[in-house]
């Protein structure tokens, strides 16, 4: 157990109690000579923090031996509620009894708290107390006695909550509405449905606030089962907006079926706004819904019920459902087409993929792009139709097609794309076409033979498409790319010297490391800066073991032949401050121009070192650093 | 998994973090934004009413994600702090040009008013579970930031509560709506992966702790700390301002539960979902060698662990079925076992676990009444077991609970920390 914060001396004696918690929990219960020492420590003149912590043992393990100097605590402010934790959790009729016993003689809050735990402990016997309490002056108490009475939920409990219904004050009767709905939900909840029906019918019909009606008017829908139907159906009527959530909220919840006809029902009889929430409504019943209605709600009619049911297809719909969609997807609205083609993405089943492809061939105007673009989208294999619609005059169609191509094509179609990239009818179709194989190249599951075909391509590709290649490439990633890229950096082409360089200066793990410090000693001269740049990047960014990097970072401080690649090294090495990288910066100090700059790097990292607890003195002084 | 294979089924997925995915998911076509109010032919008054209370640091994060819906008018702020109030005030009149922002020292005041429709509650986890049952009783939709409960006692009558005053509950779990662990999920959920065998989640320090009270000092003025109401419904102790940090102050006092339930109520919350939003699991061991295993009734295996964990970013999940697994974590990224898992869907990939789209989520689910991701009963579920583990931490044995009573099964002492008594005179 771990104890958080400083303490005072009787909080330490507090936290070596508790300690003691932990460690005799684990082996067994409380003796009865440690469960006396707790009970003295409440006897005794112990500071209150000693005492409350008593108390939270005790709540834990102690047994009605603690009952009775427990309940002593509940009339001190400080320590009443600490003293209830214990007595809400010690079983048995002397806790039930003490808290009782209490409620005789305490006021106010210290009453309130007692009553409260009452009902925690939902004791039937308490009945009369808390009936009585219902009466009391202040408005606290007796609310809290009606909520007591909710959790107790037995026969007495209502009849007295009941009659507090109409008889109590106004600022109590909110409480007591409050407990009417907890005795029903229990007396429910334990067959007795008539009188729970009749406890919610009365709680709704009282002068209490409408969040108590709402409750109650849910509880009578539910409590009623398929006869609840006409009073669901009159909240989703209501002109009361709390009502009408209520509904929507309440059908989400009603049994059997004859509840979805009713929401289908008030579609037409209601205005567009509530028609559009209670479609959301009937698509969150899918086992039950009316998928008719809700089509033809897509179909036709206001523009926001459309809206909505289009989107409820996406959870409810089939293939039954595609022309409607299809007819929305291309519906001059922007806002219902977007939801119809979102709805056309999202929508499963293979069925549906098979009528796509099958209208695909014959689509025309607007029909033909989307549904191109739906190809895409739910990676429905259809290349021969792709590859005719990228012969279309039409650019939004062969922007579509490429696009699609780059989602649907498999290693085998990657050089469509390559062509399409190396011979594009228009700049703007080059780079979507780029962009598609881009796609297509990062998603095939075998890295390696991918590269080999980029890399193939390479060969006969213009300089401006070799750079495209390479990006790609280096997109794709693995150990075929590295190589590729490696060797293409050594090339005796300056664009691809370029631009591999530059692509393998930012690669996302250290597995560029070999190949970027071969093309720092071995590379053409104008990029070895560029790849030892790299290569320190690599030492910066990626988790790797103390070990390692201060190993890469000497190598990349022996090759450096500048002072700015020594300094990003000694940057390094602060920036990942341990013994091993510390090791590097004490000895970049035998280099005269950087001594100081390795010196402060030293200390900072000292420091650094010091404030995690690694102790690294002797190391400093070793190296005649003073650190202070 | 060898680390290729990782990596290999890591590009495959983390390639995909195109603005247009990010976009789709942030805005799912519900209903009309119209029919939201997204856009402004809805007049101000079909906007949500939304008062914030407790808002410090992670409450001001929220309040951002909040201002920046168009349908959101926040009205008013509670906080015991006087600084918070005015800062948070000036915030919300900045944003709106006026100095209409409200102030309230006792959110009380603020449930009382009839025009705001839901409460942002991100007071430190003390308050959590009393103040949002207040705030449903009150008629208010509430968005409440985690750890939601202390307790499984508290767990239980939250999500009852809920139900019972038919208000729609959002726990601050925003990972629910981020597309990779919602993607890691559904794998997992819709047996992707084989029969779920595992669900692991990173606890980032199992402790169960208690501390004792820290040394009195003079109460503040209530008008600028309002020390009465931050005690709230905790056991009362002498003012210290050193427990003037809502996380903090959990430890002064009873059972508490570390980085289980801090970090749990993330992580074992997405294993929650992971496993359909089943019951807890039935059966919590004491933590051996850096890891809890806890087993759910079909026998999947919940376990905690510390270490082990493919570098993702924080709060890591990892499912295992008996045909494949599926890793995620905070950076936006998931590894797969295998690339045909993604079955050609493209995932957007966004870090930085962002609740935007939560609040999103929270306030659709405000208007259609349906249930947000992070609701009440999921919440209460991913929490009992968040709790329970950390009973068998703090007793360090085998305990086992009962779905159907909600009580350990035979274990007295276990029971006694299923609940705590909230101090006079709050009630759940």
């Amino acid at each position: 157990m771990r104890l958080t914060r400083p303490f005072t001396r009787s909080a330490l004696i507090a936290a070596l109690m508790l300690a003691s918690v932990a460690s005799s929990a684990q082996a067994q219960k409380l003796s009865a000579d440690k469960e006396k020492e707790l009970i003295a420590v409440l006897r005794s003149e112990a500071p209150s923090a000693d005492k409350a912590i008593a108390c939270k043992r005790l709540a834990v393990d102690g047994s009605i031996a603690a009952v009775e100097d427990l309940a002593k605590l509940l009339t001190d402010p400080q320590l009443s509620s600490w003293a209830r934790i214990a007595l809400e959790n010690i079983p048995g009729a002397e806790s039930a009894d003490a808290l009782k016993k209490a409620t005789e003689s305490l006021k106010g809050q210290l009453l309130v708290g007692t009553i409260n735990s009452i009902g925690v402990r939902r004791d039937a016997t308490a009945v009369d107390v808390l009936t009585a309490k219902l009466q009391d002056k202040d408005a606290d108490v007796a609310s809290a006695a009606a909520v007591a009475l909710g959790r107790v939920g037995n026969a007495d409990a209502e009849k007295a909550l009941r009659a507090a219904l109409t008889a109590a004050p106004d600022n109590v009767r909110s409480a007591v509405a409050e407990g009417c709905v907890l005795c029903a939900e229990r007396l429910n909840a334990g067959g007795k449905t008539k009188e729970a029906i009749a406890l919610y019918d009365d709680v709704r019909k009282a002068e209490v606030p409408k969040q108590r009606v709402i409750e109650a008017t849910r509880g009578a829908i539910l409590a009623r089962g398929e006869e609840g139907l006409p009073l669901l159906v009159e909240q989703l009527a209501s002109t009361d907006r709390k009502m009408f959530q209520l509904a929507l909220g309440t059908a989400r919840e009603f049994p059997g079926k004859e509840v979805d006809k009713a929401l289908a029902a008030e579609l037409s009889k209601t205005i567009p706004q509530r028609a559009a929430l209670i479609i959301q409504a009937m698509a969150d019943r899918p086992e039950t819904v009316d998928l008719a209605v809700v089509l033809k709600a897509a179909g036709s009619g206001a523009k926001e019920v459309r809206i909505s049911a289009v989107g409820a297809l996406a959870r409810i719909g089939n293939e039954t459902c595609l022309q409607t969609l299809f007819d929305a997807a291309v519906d001059d609205d922007a806002e219902l087409s977007q939801a119809a083609k979102a709805t056309l993405a999202d929508l499963s089943g293979e069925k549906i993929n098979a009528q796509i492809a099958a209208l695909l061939p014959k689509a025309q105007g607007k029909s033909y792009q989307m549904l191109i673009e739906l190809v895409g989208q739910r990676r429905i294999s259809a290349t021969p139709a792709l590859l005719k619609a990228l012969d279309s005059s039409d650019k939004g169609v062969r922007s579509a097609a490429l696009v699609a191509l780059g989602e649907t094509v498999d290693l085998k179609g990657l050089s469509i794309l390559i062509s399409q990239v190396m011979a594009a009818k228009s700049e703007e179709d080059g780079a979507t076409a780029q962009q598609a194989l881009k796609s297509a190249s990062v998603r095939m599951p075998d890295q390696d033979a991918c590269v080999t075909e980029l890399a193939a391509a390479m060969e006969k590709a213009p300089a401006a498409t070799k750079v495209t290649l390479l990006e790609i490439i280096a997109d794709v990633g693995g150990a075929k790319a590295l190589k590729t890229l490696g060797s293409s950096a050594k090339s005796n082409d300056p664009v691809q010297q370029d631009a591999s360089s530059r692509v393998l200066g930012k690669w996302n793990n250290v597995d560029a490391a070999p190949v970027l410090i071969d093309l720092a000693k071995t590379g053409p001269a104008q990029y070895r800066v560029r790849s030892l740049r790299g290569y320190i990047g690599l030492v910066r960014k990626f988790a790797m073991p103390d070990k390692q990097r201060a190993e890469m970072a000497q190598t990349a401080f022996d090759l450096s032949t500048q002072a700015a690649e020594q300094k990003l090294v000694l940057d390094v090495c602060k920036l990942h401050a341990n013994p091993e990288t510390l090791k590097v910066v004490i000895k970049a100090r035998q280099v005269p121009e950087l001594k100081d700059d390795a010196t402060t790097t030293a200390v900072a990292m000292a420091k650094a070192m010091s404030a995690k607890g690694v102790d690294v003195k002797d190391q400093m002084t070793k190296a005649g650093i003073e650190v202070k | 998994m060898s680390n290729q294979e990782a990596q290999v089924s890591r590009r495959r997925f983390l390639k995909t973090a195109s603005s247009a995915a990010a976009a789709a998911f942030a805005a799912p076509t519900i209903i009309p934004s119209s029919a939201l109010g997204l856009d402004d032919s809805v007049p101000p008054s079909e906007r949500v009413v939304v008062g914030g209370i407790g808002i410090g640091n992670r409450g001001a994060y929220d309040l951002g994600c909040f201002l920046e819906q168009k349908d959101v008018q926040f009205a008013a702020v509670c906080d015991v702090k006087e600084a918070r109030r005015t800062t948070v005030k000036r915030i919300a009149d900045t944003k709106y040009g006026n100095v209409a922002c409200a102030t309230y020292r006792d959110f009380r005041e603020l449930l009382d008013r009839q025009d705001i429709d839901a409460v942002l509650i991100a007071t430190g986890p003390n308050w959590h579970a009393t103040m949002a049952m207040n705030a449903a009783k009150a008629g208010k939709d509430i968005y409440c930031e985690k750890p939601v409960t202390k307790n499984i006692e508290q767990s239980l009558i939250l999500a009852d509560t809920m139900r019972r005053t038919a208000r729609v509950f959002q726990a601050g779990t925003q990972r629910r709506n981020l597309p990779h662990f919602a993607f890691a999920c559904e794998l997992a959920r819709t047996g992707k992966l084989g029969k779920l065998k595992k669900v692991y989640a990173h606890p980032a320090g199992m402790q169960a702790m208690m501390s004792g009270w820290l040394p009195a000092q003079p109460d503040p003025d209530p008008a600028v700390v309002d020390w009465n109401m931050y005690l709230g419904p905790a056991a009362w102790r002498p003012f210290n301002p050193k427990l003037l940090d809502g996380f903090n102050f959990e430890k002064g006092g009873g059972l508490v539960g570390g980085g289980v339930l801090e970090w749990g109520s993330h992580c074992v919350d997405l294993c929650q979902w992971a496993v359909n939003d089943c019951p807890p699991p039935v059966e919590y061991n004491a933590p051996k060698d850096g890891e809890l295993v806890a087993r759910y009734e079909n026998g999947c295996e919940l376990i905690f662990r510390e270490k082990g964990w493919i570098p993702l970013g924080s709060c890591p999940v990892r499912f295992e079925g008996e045909t494949g697994w599926v890793e995620a974590g905070d950076s936006g990224k998931m590894v797969l076992s295998s690339p045909t898992l993604l079955a050609g869907r493209t995932v957007a990939e966004i870090g930085g676990y962002p609740a935007t789209f939560h609040v999103r989520d929270f306030l659709d689910c405000v208007k259609t009444r349906s249930q947000p991701k992070g609701n009440a009963q999921a919440a209460c579920n991913a929490h009992i077991a968040c709790h329970a583990a950390n009973v068998a931490l703090f007793l360090g044995r085998q305990v086992k609970f009962d779905n159907q009573t909600h009580m350990f099964v035979d274990d007295d002492q276990a029971n006694r920390l299923r609940s705590e008594a909230l101090r006079e005179p709050w009630r759940l």
